[in-house]
């Protein structure tokens, strides 16, 4: 699910970039090290604004300044039982990966609905139930987690597309 | 040993174990008589064909008639398989049968017993007609087996004889019946069926179930009581056996064993070893039947057994069940004691089982030892045992030729008596010689095994290590906080969370049902955990997964399959195995070696660690195999060198982090982990085969996205955290190494004084050196000491003063009054310049210098002092043009020297151009200033001829990071003129100072410096000190001369 969340960073700075443009030079920074990346349980898509970026302090010993910065983020967190739309991007006997943004999700194939099944005589290799639903990488499926797990800078997830509306999206 | 009423014994079901089983020895022929005639006195009695029941009868080895009126209760415990009891049973059958004959026509109610004997006749019987049975299809199945012993084991002289006999009459009783049941109509007909069988369903169940009430079945004191009597250890079930020889001796004399039963409940571990157990009416009794049995002491205090005991005498203690491929520890033949042993087989009496486990042979080596020795040794006496190892066929014939019997094709051997298949040694074990419980396999001993297989292919089987760890329930252990269900017994279904643990119970706060909200108190035997699909789990406990942390996919009942983090597989283990995780990823590494590292194999094979199990790591080699290795069979770890760089078929660079993609083949595409020689190793997502890593020649992928930190790094800008690359002078090679120093060290034979430590203040004489240490002939004490060189200080050893050796050593050319000039010149200042090469340097070097005293090093300066303030940049300039020519420690020492200076950006352009420019190879000298390279235009030397002097000015407002950094970095004429002082010299300044004095100081440049200085003076150098005078004095340049008060000023500059 996707929030508007109010975060706050400490964001330090060369003392030769000191200068008028200092908090240009902070925002800058702080959207290079701060976006795209996944802060524990949910991902940072975006940051919106930056707000009360704080006087510098120096810290001892390294001479660095550290500004203390606000900011306004558009992030998403994956939930257990949350419905995703994912692409897949490896099939194995096992089940599939599938790509949701930056999470990454595993769909066993005990989580699937018993008539799918694999094909591994298929090119490529490829999840089918013999009908309408074809998964093979590149398809766009749609998926409920069922279990996360956090890493540093990585999230990582178990789907299941066994469910009333789960599975292949007919594009 | 038992009686035959089964009521007794009716209550277990699950009880169907033997306890101390042996085959009993027996003739069936003679208890068939005694048989008969038991059953007739129990005619009336229920009968049972439950298999169950049937199997706690007994033989009647022991059993002596009941006194009249007294039946036996109490059923002995089986001792004897089932076969030989039915066998035994279906000849007694036999016999009966002719007496009871008549007695079936209008044996209706019977059904039980109908039962009993139907088996018998069961092939001539129209089967259909019972069909009303529910169990008919068990009991045929029990009557096809009965049948089957019958024919297989009954004599065949009985079958000729009786069988015959039967046979007419049953067809002939057949025909009657038939014949009979056509002439009734169909109601009779039905009615008669309904008489025959209609009250059989529920006099079958309460006979058949042997749901009589336990309580019924227990012994009152009307029944015979139970002695239990003393007798000899171990010798136990040899008197229970001379009993029964008595009763048999003794039957229909006069004088019949007057006890009901014997029976013993010995073993090595039991608590009612050393007694037999005798039911008779009277102690007296007893005295009678054990006098003169040997081992026994009857006369001793009997005990007799309360009533309310003698159930518990009787209690089967479940002997674990054994499977093929379980796992077993051996405890019999000694050598093996302890040893893992596989079932491969139970005997179908459940008392041996056939075990493979991995022989300790030595091949005959000890026996030769000890017959050396003269002394023979009893074999199995403890001694150091042979190692465990498989059988090697060579080796056996070496010794023992004779001894071996071989089948090739099944590949097993017969050696000194006993069975060897695939190296393992086969043998019939009997099962108290084995211990099943607690076996606890360890990884190791498994592997053993398993990598034993013919084909060297793994065959674990988890099943059936987990069957043997599974047994052993103390090791699951609960934790509060353990999300835990019930699945046995009355809570059965109830889920809660574990609150407290207290050994064997477990206080569960129920979450779910009906109870939700209560805490009760389980014991913890039927308890298992619950998770989730999704749960992050660890394996942890016995499993060959034990630490590996995955999610949980699917749960069928306690088999939990989940996803490992590591490598994405799918495993499955017991939900006892498991614990939810808090931590991630699980063990990652072995010892220093983690997944996706890199490793040698042998000097020509390394490998990427793509899984670490718990004692072993799977590596893919280069030759994109896989094998299982030890740690210790890993020479040692290739650390990931991060500048590695190869070529694809393209010839671009890759290197580390970028992504290619194969050509040809499979086209994986991949990021590069590893770069060894021409291979690479890639990493992808795509596949978790060999987690996702594969290796391939680097000339055979394109570069798809080369990402390895070099074309980002360009466009993200500049890190904001690090020093600002535009404010950087010379970023690029500031690292310089001071050069090493050649030849024998300079300290030897220098008088020094010690700073620090207990001799400080000393004076000596270094008399031998190290790297770090010397060694000091004390003035004072005539005594060598050791001191480390950083804690002395050098002294001119007539003056005294101090010196420093380094410039001392280069001072060679011209006497060491350098440092005295240096001094008086003011250079003081410089502290640590006293290394700084013009100063010390550029001093002494020159004979000029020497020549000139005081403060005019060269010739020219001594031939226009006037000059001198005017030309001090254009001096300096020179020697720092000279200096890097001068000799490697010059050049350096310059760049310490300048202290900013070392990245002055006029020592290095200075250094990097030395004189061709200089000389008014002006071509070249504008691009220094108009090139933006400030700093090149700092050396007033290049300046003054050229435009480039407008540079000049530039520099110091304009760092001109990356032009500086273009030069200095390669600054070949600092690095050149380290090693080849003379060769520069020559093209260069060499030229024009050929004819000068510094011909002879060819190496120094310094000379040359001076040499042209005062030659072409009128060129560059004259030309020089009029611009260089305005420019030198902002300039590091100014360093040149410390006689110029502009001297300081540089300093100050390149601090900034």
């Amino acid at each position: 699910m996707f929030f508007l969340h109010n975060l706050e960073r400490r964001v330090t700075l060369h003392p030769s970039y000191f200068g008028r443009n200092m908090h240009d030079l902070v925002t800058t920074k702080l959207v290079k090290d701060v976006e795209g990346t996944c802060a524990g349980d949910y991902y940072i898509i975006a940051i919106m604004d930056t707000f009360d970026v704080s006087e510098g302090r120096i810290l001892p010993g390294s001479g660095l300044a550290e500004f203390t910065v606000g900011y306004r983020a558009v992030v998403w967190r994956p939930f257990k039982g949350e419905v995703v739309d994912a692409i897949a991007y490896s099939v194995n006997p096992h089940g599939f990966f599938a790509q949701a943004g930056p999470l990454r999700l595993f769909v066993s194939s005990h989580l699937m609905p018993d008539e799918i099944q694999y094909d591994a005589n298929a090119t490529p290799p490829q999840f089918t139930n013999n009908a309408d639903m074809v998964i093979e990488p590149g398809t766009h499926v749609r998926v409920k987690i069922i279990g996360l797990r956090t890493e540093v800078g990585e999230m990582w997830a178990i789907g299941s597309i066994n469910g009333d509306f789960l599975g292949c999206l007919q594009a | 040993m038992s009686s035959h009423d089964p009521r007794y014994g009716g209550d277990s079901d699950s009880d169907d174990d033997n306890f101390n089983p042996a085959p009993a020895d027996l003739s069936d022929d003679e208890n068939n008589a005694q048989d008969t005639r038991a059953r007739k006195t129990n005619r009336n009695e229920p009968r049972t064909s439950s298999p169950a029941v049937e199997e706690q009868e007994d033989d009647d080895e022991d059993e002596v008639q009941p006194p009249a009126g007294k039946q036996p209760r109490i059923a002995q415990l089986d001792e004897e398989e089932d076969e030989e009891e039915e066998d035994e049973e279906e000849q007694n059958d036999n016999e009966d049968d002719e007496e009871e004959d008549d007695e079936d026509e209008d044996d209706v109610q019977g059904g039980h017993r109908r039962k009993r004997r139907k088996d018998r006749r069961a092939a001539f019987f129209d089967i259909e007609a019972e069909v009303d049975d529910e169990d008919e299809g068990e009991d045929d199945e029990k009557d096809g087996e009965e049948i089957e012993d019958f024919i297989d084991n009954a004599h065949p002289d009985d079958i000729a004889d009786s069988g015959r006999m039967n046979d007419d009459r049953r067809h002939r009783e057949l025909d009657r019946r038939r014949e009979m049941e056509a002439s009734l109509d169909a109601e009779k007909q039905a009615e008669i069926l309904r008489e025959r069988y209609g009250k059989r369903a529920p006099a079958r169940g309460y006979g058949d179930s042997a749901v009589v009430p336990k309580r019924l079945l227990l012994p009152s004191v009307e029944d015979p009581s139970i002695w239990a009597v003393r007798c000899k250890e171990g010798k136990e079930r040899e008197v229970v056996f001379s009993i029964i020889r008595r009763v048999e001796e003794r039957l229909g004399t006069k004088n019949e064993m007057p006890i009901i039963s014997a029976f013993e409940r010995g073993g090595i571990n039991s608590v009612m070893k050393g007694y037999i157990y005798v039911e008779a009416q009277r102690q007296n009794d007893i005295m009678i039947a054990l006098d003169g049995v040997l081992n026994v002491y009857p006369r001793t205090k009997m005990i007799l057994v309360e009533i309310k005991d003698m159930p518990d005498l009787l209690r089967v203690i479940k002997t674990p069940n054994l499977e093929p491929g379980a796992w077993v520890r051996l405890k019999k033949p000694a050598k093996h004691a302890g040893d893992l042993a596989q079932v491969l087989d139970v005997t179908e009496n459940g008392l041996e089982a056939r075990v493979r486990y991995i022989p300790r042979l030595d091949y005959g080596v000890r026996d030769e030892m000890t017959t050396a020795e003269g002394k023979r040794k009893r074999p199995g006496l403890p001694g150091p045992r042979p190692p465990q190892r498989l059988f090697s066929e060579v080796e056996a014939r070496k010794r023992h030729p004779r001894n071996i019997v071989d089948n090739p094709q099944t590949n097993t051997w017969t050696y000194m008596g006993e069975d060897f298949e695939h190296g393992f040694l086969v043998k019939d074990i009997k099962i108290q010689q084995l211990e099943v419980k607690d076996v606890n396999p360890t990884l190791e001993e498994v592997t053993k095994f398993a990598s034993g297989a013919e084909d060297g292919t793994e065959n674990l089987d988890l099943k059936a290590l987990a069957a043997s760890l599974k047994d052993s329930n103390t090791n699951v252990a609960y934790v509060p906080g353990d999300v835990i269900e019930v699945y046995e017994g009355e809570q059965r279904g109830v889920i809660g969370k574990a609150t407290n643990v207290q050994g064997d119970i477990v206080t569960l706060q129920v979450t779910e049902g009906d109870l939700a909200g209560q805490t009760i108190e389980v014991p913890n035997k039927g308890l298992r955990k619950r998770f989730r699909p999704g749960d992050h789990v660890k394996v942890i406990g016995g499993s060959r997964f034990r630490e590996e942390v995955g999610m949980v996919v699917k749960i069928v009942d306690d088999r939990v399959t989940l996803l490992t983090d590591q490598t994405n597989t799918e495993i499955t283990v017991f939900s006892k195995d498991l614990r939810e995780a808090d931590d991630i990823g699980g063990q990652g590494s072995l010892g220093q070696y983690s997944l996706l590292d890199l490793v040698q194999l042998d000097p020509t094979t390394v490998g990427c660690i793509i899984k670490v199990d718990r004692e072993s790591l799977v590596v893919l080699d280069q030759n994109g195999d896989t094998r299982q290795v030890m740690p210790s069979q890993i020479t040692n770890k290739l650390p990931k060198r991060k500048t590695a760089v190869a070529a694809d078929r393209n010839g671009s660079e890759i290197r580390l982090d970028d992504v290619v993609r194969e050509y040809g083949g499979q086209q994986r595409q991949g990021k590069i982990i590893h770069i060894h020689r021409s291979f690479i190793y890639l990493h992808s997502n795509t596949t978790s085969e060999n987690a996702g890593v594969f290796v391939t020649r680097s000339n055979n992928v394109n570069t798809i996205a080369a990402k390895g930190g070099r074309i980002n790094n360009a466009s993200s800008g500049p890190d904001l955290s690090s020093m600002n690359p535009a404010l950087k002078r010379n970023p690029a090679g500031p690292n310089m190494q001071p050069p090493k120093s050649f030849g024998p060290d300079r300290a030897m034979g220098q008088t020094v004084t010690v700073k620090k430590g207990g001799y400080k203040g000393l004076l000596g004489i270094v008399k031998d050196t190290t790297d770090t240490h010397a060694r000091v002939e004390l003035h004072t004490k005539g005594k060598i000491i050791t001191v480390p060189k950083a804690d002395l200080a050098f002294k001119d050893k007539i003056t005294g003063r101090p010196i420093d050796i380094n410039t001392r050593g280069r001072g060679g050319f011209g006497g060491g009054g350098g440092r005295g000039g240096f001094g008086s010149s003011g250079a003081g200042d410089w502290s640590g310049g006293s290394r700084t090469p013009m100063a010390s340097g550029g001093s002494e070097r020159t004979p000029a210098w020497s020549s000139s005293k005081s403060s005019a090093r060269t010739p020219a300066w001594s031939r226009n002092p006037d000059t001198s303030g005017s030309r001090t940049p254009a001096w300096g300039d020179g020697s720092r043009t000279v200096n890097p020519y001068d000799g490697s420690r010059t050049s350096y020492g310059g760049a310490t020297s300048y202290g900013g200076g070392s990245r002055t950006p006029a020592w290095s352009s200075g250094a990097k151009t030395p004189a061709p420019d200089s000389f008014g190879h002006g071509s070249k000298t504008p691009a220094y200033g108009g090139g933006g390279d400030a700093w090149g235009s700092k050396t007033p030397a290049y300046g003054a001829p050229t435009p480039g002097a407008s540079g000049t000015d530039s520099w110091g407002y304009t760092p001109g990071a990356s032009g500086s950094h273009a030069f200095d970095a390669p600054t070949p004429g600092a690095n050149l003129g380290a090693p080849t002082p003379a060769a520069l010299n020559a093209p260069t300044p060499g030229v024009y100072s050929a004819p000068t004095p510094a011909a002879v100081s060819a190496p120094t440049p310094g000379a040359w410096q001076g040499g042209w200085g005062a030659d072409t003076a009128p060129t560059p150098a004259v030309g020089a000190p009029t611009p260089a005078a305005y420019y030198g004095a902002p300039t590091p340049a100014a360093y040149g001369a410390p006689e110029t008060p502009a001297a300081s000023g540089p300093r100050y500059t390149d601090d900034d």
